[in-house]
């Protein structure tokens, strides 16, 4: 092999080979990133609602004129239904209103002492955004998981403890403890456990297991109480369409204007992330190409020496596999250099996401790392059989 | 392999010809192994053309070509590499070696392929044809008669049942040319192989069995 290669040596460039490997390694680098970065910013999107801004909540405005005439501001069914069929309704569940008077009472040794009046409401469970164990409920059980609006915390924490020097409440505490739940109607009167299970970014409301709701309304609520939804949440694929802020006001329904806001911003940077891979995945291809085209040039250059080595008795196989080693090499050496740049780029910027995030929760590279081997797979078969396929012209003296 | 025949066949630039008169074109000719042919011929009657037709890499021609009764068009890639490597031996007119190696590499880049031939008898030969000095000198710097006398080395190291020399003595003097014929004969009769020779005149003084007019 050594006086093979001393041979088809000959010609080499190395200023092409050159520029096929930076921009090679630029594509593959882009394309690494991208997909690497869009996991981790996923990672980043279950973590903190804020960014997971594909869900709406509609509601029916309430204006002073409906009010007067007794208007209803729930949804019929014929109503959820059209808006199930629009393209642009991924999914979409109703929020269960609580038809039963609840009162809770919040007693931490005599610290803080609250007793109130307030509501249940519960949602289909894959719109929940707190994940965690606690969320299920069973009939019979006397302990209900709650999940509180996050601005809730916010509220009591910055505005009430801060003003009547209360002591602050962190997530952990508050689910270590336990509240007092009283329901009564329908002739019923009893008394739960209520523990907080999570805060919720995205649903703003006191929110129960939609099983306990189920069996509740059930059990206490009146016969003659309203049964239909007057708020409904969507999950859509792409918050930036024009056809929901029309199809909302065209019906004169509402939604958190500042969700759509963060909706789009999110769907930018999908469509950013997007367009800059297109970007690394041309500037692969092309790369692609110059390889190519410096190996046939390399091929055509040394062809008088292949085809001696042919009539010698050299199979074709066996002569085109120095070019077949040399391009899969450089390939291999791309993807390697390029998962070590991937690397170091993304522990900048995972240094800035654990300052905002410090829980967060980091992916593995396997994602990238995969896409990349996919794609040496790919392009190295495409050399190997290009190689072969011009050292075969050669053999058929085609050129 | 033991017989090669060719049955009425003809390089496809003759087919307008009608003048021709040969005792290999349009005729039933057979090559056998353990004998000594000699091709004459003048320039432009398809020497080099035959050469190619038996040894694969050119297919220009009406009428068949048989190896032992096969007929040689449908071969495949890995059939034609198996002949090359170890039934026919060619020595090229125009030599086909690499100027890029020293002599010595050139012998080796053919041996390493098929491993026949011992580094003691390769070092003989070159010091039988007189070329031992220049055996780590690039082959591009040699003069075409001493490049003739490592393409013949080449051609040796491989087992083979027919040898083409096509040209073999065309740039040596008598003494050489006598050597070059000691060895061919030699090793053609250690594996009982034919020896087909061309030539546009000069020709190596062998015993030849067959004289064919081009």
């Amino acid at each position: 092999m050594n006086l093979v290669w001393k041979l088809l040596r000959q010609h080499i460039s190395i200023p092409q080979f050159m520029g096929f490997f930076f921009a090679n390694l630029v594509g593959v680098v882009i394309i690494l990133l991208g997909v690497q970065f869009y996991q981790d910013y996923q990672a980043l999107d279950s973590e903190d609602s804020f960014m997971k801004a594909d869900y709406l909540i509609v509601n029916k405005r309430i204006g002073a004129m409906s009010s007067l005439i007794g208007k209803e501001n729930t949804f019929t069914a014929s109503e959820i239904d059209e808006l199930n069929e629009e393209a642009f309704v991924e999914h979409l569940g109703a929020f269960t209103p609580s038809s039963y008077s609840v009162r809770a009472q919040f007693d931490v040794d005599g610290f803080v002492n609250f007793s109130t009046d307030m509501f249940f409401e519960s949602v289909p469970d894959q719109f929940v955004d707190v994940k965690s164990d606690d969320w299920d409920y069973h009939v019979g059980e006397k302990e209900i998981p709650i999940i509180l609006p996050k601005n809730y915390l916010d509220l009591y924490n910055f505005g009430y403890a801060q003003g009547k020097g209360l002591p602050k409440l962190s997530e952990g505490i508050l689910g270590a403890m336990k509240l007092k739940v009283q329901i009564n109607g329908n002739g019923n009167n009893d008394t739960f456990s209520g523990r907080i299970v999570g805060f919720s970014s995205r649903l703003n409301t006191i929110l129960v297991p939609e099983k306990f709701m189920n069996w509740a309304n059930q059990q206490y609520a009146s016969q003659d109480a309203p049964k239909e939804p007057t708020r409904l949440i969507m999950e859509v694929n792409n918050p930036a369409d024009d056809r929901i802020t029309s199809y909302l006001q065209d019906r004169g329904y509402e939604t958190d204007e500042d969700k759509l806001d963060a909706s789009k911003t999110t769907f930018v940077l999908r469509v950013i992330v997007s367009i800059v891979m297109v970007v690394g995945v041309v500037i692969s291809m092309l790369s692609f190409y110059i390889l190519m085209l410096s190996v046939f040039l390399l091929v055509q250059k040394n062809s008088s020496k292949l085809e001696n080595l042919l009539l010698i008795g050299y199979s074709p196989g066996r002569v085109a596999l120095p070019y077949q080693l040399l391009t899969v090499g450089l390939n291999v050496l791309v993807l390697v250099l390029a998962v070590v740049i991937m690397l170091m780029v993304r522990g900048v910027y995972l240094d800035m996401f654990e300052n905002f995030f410090p829980d967060l929760e980091i992916p593995g590279i396997l994602p990238s790392l995969g896409v990349g081997c996919v794609l040496l797979f790919i392009v190295s078969i495409f050399n190997i059989i290009a190689v072969r396929n011009k050292v075969m012209s050669i053999w058929n003296r085609k050129d | 392999m033991n017989k090669i025949q060719l049955k009425n066949t003809l390089p496809n630039v003759f087919i307008h010809r009608d003048d021709m008169v040969s005792d290999i074109w349009k005729q039933d000719v057979e090559f056998e192994k353990g004998r000594i042919y000699l091709v004459e011929a003048n320039s432009g009657t398809g020497k080099s053309s035959l050469c190619s037709y038996i040894y694969g890499y050119r297919h220009d021609y009406q009428g068949q070509i048989l190896f032992d009764g096969e007929d040689i068009r449908g071969y495949s890639v890995s059939k034609w590499t198996n002949i090359r490597q170890c039934h026919f031996a060619l020595l090229w007119q125009e030599l086909r070696m690499f100027p890029e190696l020293t002599a010595m590499e050139n012998v080796e880049i053919k041996n390493k392929l098929t491993g026949f031939q011992s580094q003691e008898q390769i070092l003989q030969w070159f010091e039988m044809l007189g070329i031992t000095d220049k055996i780590n000198a690039n082959l591009g710097r040699m003069s075409f008669g001493q490049q003739q006398r490592v393409a013949l080395i080449r051609a040796l190291c491989q087992p083979f049942d027919f040898l083409f020399v096509d040209e073999p003595i065309s740039h040596l003097d008598d003494a050489n040319s006598e050597i070059m014929g000691r060895i061919m004969i030699a090793e053609a009769q250690k594996q009982g192989a034919a020896i087909i020779t061309t030539s546009i005149g000069k020709h190596i003084n062998l015993n030849y069995d067959q004289v064919f007019k081009l």
